[in-house]
């Protein structure tokens, strides 16, 4: 086989590094308007449930089910942030963590629709439903060298990467429009933002809801990678999982939340060698970073001195 | 406001380092297997276990009854196992990339594992689709072996274990009417709860009432109230120990003197530690019962206690069992042929194990006779 070289497990950590990374960016989003939301682990149950949902019992495509899982996560972002961007700070963090909770507890009690703790299995995987689908049409994967599982992986891995790449992209180009000029400063002080003329509220309840909508694709595309969703996968502790991918990378720049997401789900993955300790050192990793560069990894000077700038005024 | 976001980041970014570094937990180095001199079967076997995070001590007794049995069966000589272990921190992503690996990266033959059974419906899928046996040792909850054809298990299921302690319970104490009592955020207690509820109905039981609860709860006060007004005749109640020892004690406190039934999530020498005396007249079906004399039992938990200083649980017991099933297959099968594997393990019948007779029925699910246990005088005891 001449492509023996493509490791299912790699692909597999790849595929999670995208998915994190989807969420590392929608956090850092809302953070962009110097809001701190805890609730992405909320809005990432609602996309992986709605789409979950959709495709398993309603026949619904998956194209169809991941477009209204974020829909329906951005439409929750709107309604949620309207009445919570009143708060801030700290008080809108344990406002959105507490909407995160109540979220997973109708996950739980809802059971005709959910489940309930059980969860929803046999969701249509991304990778199998594509080998079926061109199977169908009488394309096999040996005809390019590749074994099942190998172009089941690789599938999800492209779709992914795709993707990811789009919502990068997107949100770089963001950065130097209107929009993310208004949000950086509402960031820096949002009194004198609004003194400027700009509209703070809508602002903040855009972020806010395009970091949900993110979630929410991100939530939607991790139900039809594993094939399986349960309330227990959308706790507290994924809330700050995620919000660490943002305070490790650096929260200044979107490249931050992107490396903090890529670093911290391979590290894990390479650590496993040391199996018992791999989370001690992971642990350790993360006190060392909080000591010595608090700001993150990536902040806007270290991409100056990267690409050969000058710092930019300011920093 | 800034500096408040960053103090409250900070603050959350301590706690998660502090929790995963107080998780993770000094277990044992996997030792190089004993090499014999011409084995006929050599095998590489994979294992998903939790071996950092919540969780981790089941994951313990569960690679430790792995290794005992392999080091058994490797002294025998017919089979030659070697482990793989990998650690999945109780998270399905994580199993199922330990699964990736140990599928493609270190080629093993079969797996064992994972622990939890929400791993089990991500890891199963793809272990059958890649034509990998995979054998849960401690996935109870139902639809398990119904993923596909290589996914088996020897863990007994609730919905065996819950009918055999309920059965029991209303022919001896004449119950008519009952109260249950469940968490419902837990996958293997919500599971217990239907078996409950459809053991009650075959029954023709009259239930009273349904209570539920969440993981972590320090107050039943509420619901057990109500179910004392009610008078049932017993309580019927999906708990892990945790849980279930403190409503045991709050149960007997409010003065609830009916009958307790559990599953297999209160078979644990710890209620008898937290609830005391109130565990007394507690019903619970199991596997596993170590006080049984049979030699095999009895050898077990003499060479369980040598190595690893304690009694083995019956999360050990399972894991034991399991790795000689899986060396009694590969024994039938004559070679580590992964597809070879799963058909001899398909047709395993009256396996003679520690847990008693075990065979795979037709859907590669457990048939055993499970023990019914009640705590008299402080200690679990056979149910007559």
């Amino acid at each position: 086989m001449p492509f023996d070289w493509l490791n299912p497990y790699h692909l597999q950590v790849a595929s999670f590094i995208l998915i994190n990374v989807i969420l590392g960016v929608s956090i850092y989003v809302t953070l962009a308007t110097g809001q701190l939301s805890l609730g992405n682990a909320g809005f990432m149950s609602i996309g992986a449930y709605t789409s979950a949902i959709l495709t398993t019992g309603h026949g619904v495509p998956m194209v169809a089910g991941i477009v209204s899982g974020s829909l329906l996560a951005g439409v929750s972002g709107i309604l949620v942030g309207i009445p919570a961007l009143r708060l801030s700070g700290v008080y809108l963090a344990i406002a959105t963590l507490g909407f995160g909770e109540v979220v997973r507890v109708v996950f739980i009690n809802w059971e005709s629709l959910t489940g309930g703790a059980v969860g929803i299995a046999a969701i249509p995987q991304m990778g199998r439903e594509i080998l079926a689908a061109l199977r169908d049409a009488g394309f096999s994967p040996e005809s390019l060298g590749l074994q099942n599982n190998q172009f089941i992986s690789l599938a999800v891995f492209v779709i992914l990467s795709v993707t990811t790449l789009a919502v990068i992209l997107f949100f770089l180009r963001l950065a130097n429009s209107r929009v993310g000029r208004a949000y950086g400063a509402i960031r820096m002080d949002e009194a004198a933002a609004e003194a400027t003329g700009i509209d703070t509220t809508y602002y903040k309840v855009l972020a806010f809801s395009q970091g949900a909508l993110l979630s929410g694709l991100a939530g939607a595309l991790y139900a039809h990678a594993t094939s399986y969703v349960s309330p227990a996968d959308f706790t507290y502790h994924r809330a700050v999982e995620i919000l660490v991918f943002a305070v490790f990378g650096g929260s200044e720049h979107l490249l931050g939340p992107v490396f903090g997401a890529m670093f911290l789900t391979v590290i894990p993955e390479v650590l496993r060698f040391v199996n018992d300790y791999r989370h001690i050192i992971y642990g350790t990793l993360l006190v060392l970073m909080m000591v010595f560069r608090p700001q993150g990894v990536i902040d806007p000077p270290l991409l100056d001195r990267l690409s050969g700038r000058e710092p930019a005024e300011g920093h | 406001m800034s500096r408040s976001i960053r103090f409250l980041c900070l603050a959350s970014m301590l706690g998660f380092a502090l929790v995963f570094m107080g998780a993770a937990k000094d277990a044992h180095k996997a030792s190089p297997p004993a090499r014999t001199r011409k084995p006929p079967v050599d095998a590489k076997i994979g294992v998903i276990s939790i071996i950092t995070g919540q969780g981790a001590g089941y994951g313990e007794a569960i690679t430790n009854g792995f290794k005992l049995a392999r080091d058994e069966v490797n002294a025998k000589g017919n089979v030659k196992i070697e482990l793989v272990i990998e650690d999945s921190s109780g998270k399905q992503e994580q199993a199922l990339a330990a699964a990736q690996k140990l599928i493609n990266s270190s080629q093993v033959v079969a797996i064992l594992g994972p622990t939890l059974s929400t791993e089990m419906k991500v890891v199963g899928p793809e272990a059958n689709a890649s034509g990998v046996p995979i054998m849960g040792t401690s996935t109870t909850a139902a639809g398990i072996t119904q993923i596909g054809k290589y996914v088996f298990r020897n863990s007994l299921p609730e919905s065996l274990a819950i009918p055999a302690s309920v059965r029991k319970a209303v022919k001896k104490y004449n119950i008519r009417k009952v109260a249950i009592l469940y968490g419902n955020d837990d996958v293997f207690t919500k599971s217990g709860f239907d078996s409950m509820k459809k053991a009650s109905e075959d029954l023709k039981l009259d239930i009273l009432t349904v209570e539920t609860f969440q993981k972590g709860q320090a107050d039943y006060k509420a619901q057990l109230t109500k179910i004392k007004n009610l008078s049932p005749d017993a309580v019927f109640c999906s708990a892990l120990y945790e849980e279930g020892a403190v409503i045991l004690s709050q149960a007997r406190k409010i003065g609830i003197k009916t009958p307790f039934v559990g599953g297999n999530g209160f078979n644990s020498p710890k209620v008898i530690e937290i609830a005391k005396g109130a565990a007394e007249g507690l019903v619970v079906a199991t596997p596993w019962f170590a006080d049984r004399n049979t030699p095999k039992v009895t050898a077990f938990v003499a060479r369980y206690e040598k190595a690893y200083g304690k009694k083995p649980d019956q999360f050990a017991a399972q894991a034991y069992d399991a790795l000689y099933i899986m060396a009694e297959a590969l024994g039938n099968a004559g070679k580590a042929d992964r597809k070879l594997l799963r058909d001899s393990l398909a047709g395993i019948r009256n396996f003679d194990g520690v847990l008693g007779k075990f065979s795979f029925d037709a859907e590669r699910d457990v048939v055993m006779e499970p023990n019914v246990l009640i705590i008299k005088g402080g200690k679990f005891q056979m149910f007559k």
